[in-house]
């Protein structure tokens, strides 16, 4: 990995069109600006695992024995108060 | 009272005021704005967030105090304002918020994603999954037997 020091208002360039500002330095955190073309995607990486790991939880179709052992094993018989505002919605039957 | 088609729970009614407002979505599920909180007896306390756009979208979702009770929540300004509170307040699980964890139930067992909880407002219903990366908090924190802390 390349390593480079910056002082706050430098730049940076990445090939042609994508230019990398340090636009603050502060005591625990640095906000940079980033200029890229709209094809490139630029999203924090924690934004990247996120989305990755939604995509997977969604993408699963466990079963509905999977989700009743899950239940099972954090199954509570009122040792927290329920959550008030999610009323039960109750499929039609 | 409305109705939905779900895929994996039929025919569910439900009461408009209940209706989750995601105002910029899920990160991978931008376009989906309205989810249902679906909670049953027999499953609880898994909450199933339903997609009112997508009838086969559901994320399986867990009180976050059910998987860590000392869990802190950490939000930026950007998300607490999202919510409808002052962007420099921090809320408070319980008294302003609900915060659920998103569950992955894979092959090597299920796994919460404390990273990114999803909180909601509890007066307005508006909900943000919020990502805490200065959080020492996992995606993938394995759920085995012994985090249960619900029960």
């Amino acid at each position: 990995m390349l390593i480079m020091s910056r002082r706050e208002g430098e730049t940076i360039r990445i090939g042609d069109d994508i230019e990398i500002l340090i636009a603050h330095v502060g005591r625990s955190r640095v906000k940079v600006g980033i200029s890229a073309p709209r094809s490139m995607p630029v999203i924090a990486y924690e934004v990247k695992l996120v989305r990755d790991q939604n995509r997977a939880a969604a993408a699963a179709r466990p079963s509905p024995a999977a989700i009743s052992r899950l239940a099972a094993r954090f199954g509570s018989s009122g040792s927290k108060p329920p959550i008030k505002i999610l009323k039960p919605v109750h499929p039609q039957s | 009272m409305p109705t939905f088609e779900t895929k994996n729970f039929g025919t569910v009614s439900y009461e408009p005021e209940s209706i989750l407002e995601f105002p910029n979505g899920l990160p991978g599920f931008e376009e989906q704005r309205q989810f249902l909180a679906l909670n049953y007896e027999d499953t609880k306390p898994l909450v199933f967030l339903q997609s009112l756009a997508d009838a086969g979208l559901c994320f399986i979702t867990m009180p976050v105090r059910c998987i860590d009770a000392d869990y802190r929540l950490q939000m930026s300004p950007e998300d607490v304002a999202q919510l409808g509170f002052a962007p420099e307040y921090q809320p408070a699980i319980g008294p302003d918020v609900v915060c659920l964890i998103v569950i992955s139930i894979e092959e090597s067992g299920p796994t919460a994603n404390l990273l990114a909880p999803v909180v909601l407002n509890i007066r307005t219903l508006k909900a943000v999954q919020a990502i805490a990366p200065e959080s020492a908090y996992s995606h993938r924190h394995p759920l085995t037997p012994e985090t249960a802390v619900c029960s």
